[in-house]
């Protein structure tokens, strides 16, 4: 484990998406104790102003402050987005990794389905769920999972299908295994390397699309402080401060940047050949 | 032709080389000194890893951007290679030194026809138009065997055999009369028949043309018949070298020896006691037939036959109990085929009877017939679970066929690990921590678990070095002894089959020709592909020897 850590620091990608990463995961554990202020205190004398010593980042149209916002809206705002990608990678590797293993017939009906599912852009099929579910932070959630599930089926199965090939799996399969130790004994353990890099590219994917169903007024509701909320409410007053604006905004970007960097990291630690 | 009074043409001297890793250097070359006069070809002889590629790349300066030469020079021609630059180097490699490698499937450009490949050498280096350019390398190509040289040129690689495209390599390696070809293992990619004629040609070119040879080979009997002179190398060091005949007859090194004796000599038998032939067969393989591809989906609507390949065409063989039936044949035979159909991995059609028990399909295959019938695989790479320790790949023939469990099995796995000669210990660790070696070895002790009455071995000992070879051949021959197993040897190796097989079967292209004693297979009665194929074998280094 200590070695893990040692490569994945010894890449300028991996050690920068690491410490992004973490200051992240800081704000999620302790942003409610880091605030300085009541995120819901609202104030008429104090609305829109610029960074200063008392808020950090300035104040929104209500007079709040936007730190204390965005300490305490990274929970749900990041929260959601690696639950959601999990929940999707999970799904998605078991399909593609079973599809790998069964082959012919039904590997075809799987992947064929998939495709058609992959047709429709994510964000147009998250809103048709959430549509039809009602907006609600939950309903977002599951659509953002089951928008991801067919792409990280995809990978995996691409993944599975060359370890299939190898010979533990024949040798597997000539001792007579069942095919479900097959599937998560043999064959799982040897996709994971890059359904995982995969995953942590698509977190940043992931929040960019909860940011758009809440800026569309389908995922959280005001007053929540989810990041995607901000850029959406602040929109309307962008010329009176362009703060409220650009903080959330920025604090989206970091956290994409930081997954992605992170993602690079892993994928070369994770591959045994480097 | 050894020229001992001029200069040489190539003068490597007490050159070093190290890979600077994460972990420090490594010091892949110590102090080499070797030389290669006019019109001489020296063998360079070393297991993997000895540095031998390393030293052939060194010689080409062509070198990965963590080599470090630490000391010595490389003198061709009389000057210093190691002081050119690398405009220089570029004006000499192809044109005054080449390469042939040891793959011809990747050293052809798949995208370019292969009268491009060889007359861009010539275009590149003797500065002729494209014309005539083309009418050379036509000519060339003729040089080299080829049957019909103006069509070969049009063709791309895809479209060659193995042996034709490796033709095409030596004739752009000779393209430009170049005064030293180095050679990295040029026929070790290739089947036994072809990889005989491409010899035969690389020795008569040679001769034709004087041209200074290094021939890096880890197959001592291919240089012995090859080479005026040898080194032997062994982990960066060159331990030995002089004339093929000192050499090989009387050699002195410790580890030249080993080497030697390491080499399957079909005059020394290993097989141990024969089977009772009277006896009921252990195994039998009726009419089995393999065919590849299925049927297009709307081909049923058609008359036209799907493109099928047939693997193997109605097998019929029988084993002994206790036996060991050696299976030889060219790649693309069919002898992996007919494994992988024993063991469940290919559908066929037709019968395998089974201590009398028909099986006629996949399904067939019951528990028992899984546990008595096992398979080892070429690559022990491969056929190991990368992400598990050896203990738990050992572990899962226990909890399959066995009512072992818990401390009573992992006592089970470390006595088969020191039966095949592995210490206890290395239960905890991953595949990637052993050697090749080793590997094969947890891959037969995986085999040998749920002690099967018959094991098929698929060229279980190709991807590993001669002395381990023969390590592992020693191994398996013990376990024989002690289990009274029965061995379906699958192999390309014509003389490491003479010295362990029973009887040997001859496959050629999915057809079994014919099934014979080994002590009858070189009797003149034998089919025509069998004579062909001993014929194509070099012979050992022992009696090679003048």
């Amino acid at each position: 484990m200590t070695d893990f850590i040692k490569r994945l620091m010894r890449s300028p990608q991996g050690a920068i998406g690491t410490i992004i990463v973490l200051l992240v995961l800081v704000a999620v554990a302790f942003g409610p104790y880091l605030a300085p202020h009541d995120p819901e205190a609202m104030s008429i004398l104090a609305r829109f102003k610029g960074p200063s010593a008392d808020f950090l980042l300035g104040t929104d149209q209500y007079g709040r402050d936007i730190f204390s916002r965005l300490m305490i809206g990274a929970r749900s705002t990041v929260i959601m987005a690696v639950v959601a990608t999990l929940i999707g990678t999970v799904v998605g590797a078991l399909v593609g990794v079973t599809s790998a293993f069964l082959g012919g017939r039904a590997d075809e009906v799987i992947m064929r389905t998939v495709d058609a599912v992959m047709s429709i852009p994510s964000l147009l099929f998250a809103l048709i769920i959430v549509n039809l579910l009602g907006s609600s932070d939950i309903n977002a959630l599951l659509a953002v999972s089951i928008a991801f599930a067919p792409g990280m089926a995809r990978i995996s199965r691409a993944v599975a299908l060359s370890a299939r090939k190898q010979d533990f799996v024949s040798a597997a399969i000539a001792r007579g295994e069942k095919p479900n130790f097959i599937v998560l004994s043999e064959m799982l353990p040897n996709t994971v390397a890059p359904i995982i890099v995969e995953m942590t590219i698509r977190v940043s994917f992931a929040i960019m699309l909860f940011a758009t169903l809440s800026f569309l007024g389908l995922g959280a509701q005001p007053p929540s402080e989810e990041w995607g909320l901000m850029v959406s409410e602040a929109r309307r007053y962008m010329h009176i401060s362009s703060w409220i604006l650009v903080w959330p905004s920025l604090a989206i970007a970091l956290v994409a940047i930081g997954f992605n960097l992170l993602g690079d990291g892993l994928r070369d630690v994770l591959n045994p050949k480097t | 032709m050894t020229s001992d009074t001029a200069a040489p043409v190539l003068s490597v001297e007490g050159y070093s080389l190290d890979y600077l890793t994460a972990k420090g250097p490594f010091h892949a070359l110590k102090n080499i000194s070797l030389s290669i006069g006019a019109g001489e070809i020296v063998g360079l002889v070393g297991e993997s890893g000895s540095g031998k590629s390393s030293l052939a790349w060194s010689i080409m300066r062509y070198l990965p951007g963590n080599a470090h030469e630490v000391s010595g020079t490389i003198r061709f021609d009389g000057s210093d290679l190691m002081a050119r630059s690398n405009s220089e180097i570029e004006a000499i490699r192809g044109k005054r030194i080449s390469m042939v490698f040891q793959d011809p499937a990747t050293s052809l450009n798949p995208t370019l026809s292969l009268g491009r490949q060889i007359s861009e050498v010539l275009i590149r280096h003797q500065g002729l138009s494209k014309k005539q350019a083309w009418a050379e390398a036509e000519a060339r190509l003729a040089h080299v065997g080829l049957k019909t040289p103006a069509q070969m040129m049009h063709r791309y690689p895809h479209e060659a055999s193995g042996g034709e495209k490796q033709r095409v390599v030596i004739a752009t390696a000779f393209a430009c009369n170049p005064e030293l070809i180095i050679f990295d293992e040029p026929t070790t990619a290739l089947d036994v028949i072809t990889s005989r004629q491409i010899l035969e040609l690389f020795q008569s070119l040679q001769q034709e043309t004087g041209v200074a040879s290094l021939y890096i080979s880890h197959d001592l009997a291919l240089v012995a018949s090859t080479a005026h002179r040898v080194s032997v190398i062994n982990r960066g060091e060159i331990v030995e070298q002089g004339k093929v005949g000192e050499i090989f007859t009387r050699p002195q090194d410790p580890y030249t020896k080993k080497l030697i004796a390491a080499v399957p000599d079909p005059s020394v038998r290993l097989a141990g006691s024969e089977p009772d032939y009277a006896a009921k067969p252990l195994a039998e393989v009726e009419n089995v037939s393999v065919i590849y591809g299925r049927k297009p989906f709307f081909g049923r609507f058609s008359k036209k036959a799907g493109n099928h390949v047939t693997g193997n065409r109605a097998v019929n063989l029988a084993i002994q109990p206790g036996e060991i039936l050696g299976i030889v044949g060219e790649s693309g035979s069919g002898k992996s085929t007919l494994a992988k159909a024993m063991t469940g991995l290919n559908k066929f059609e037709g019968e395998i009877r089974f201590e009398g028990r028909p099986i006629h399909s996949i399904a067939d295959m019951s528990d028992s017939y899984r546990r008595d019938v096992q398979i080892i695989f070429q690559h022990p790479d491969a056929s190991l679970n990368p992400r598990k320790t050896i203990g738990d790949i050992l572990s899962r023939p226990y909890r399959l066929y066995t009512e072992y469990s818990g401390k009573a099995m992992r006592d089970e796995i470390s006595r088969l690990l020191e039966q095949v000669k592995l210490p206890a210990s290395y239960a905890a660790r991953y595949p990637h921590q052993l050697s090749g070696g080793e590997k094969q070895r947890v891959a037969i002790a995986r085999a040998f678990a749920s002690q099967p009455k018959l094991v098929i071995c698929d060229e279980i000992t190709s991807a590993l070095d001669v002395s381990v070879q023969a390590s592992v051949i020693e191994l398996l021959m013990e376990l024989r002894e002690e289990f009274g197993t029965a061995y379906l040897f699958i192999t390309h190796d014509l003389n490491l089959v003479r010295q362990i097989a029973h009887r040997i079967a001859v496959m050629y292209r999915g057809d079994l020709i014919e099934i014979a004693p080994t002590r009858d297979i070189t009797a003149p009665q034998r089919a025509a592909y069998t004579r062909q194929l001993l014929e194509a074998v070099p012979v050992p280094v022992a009696r090679s020897a003048p």
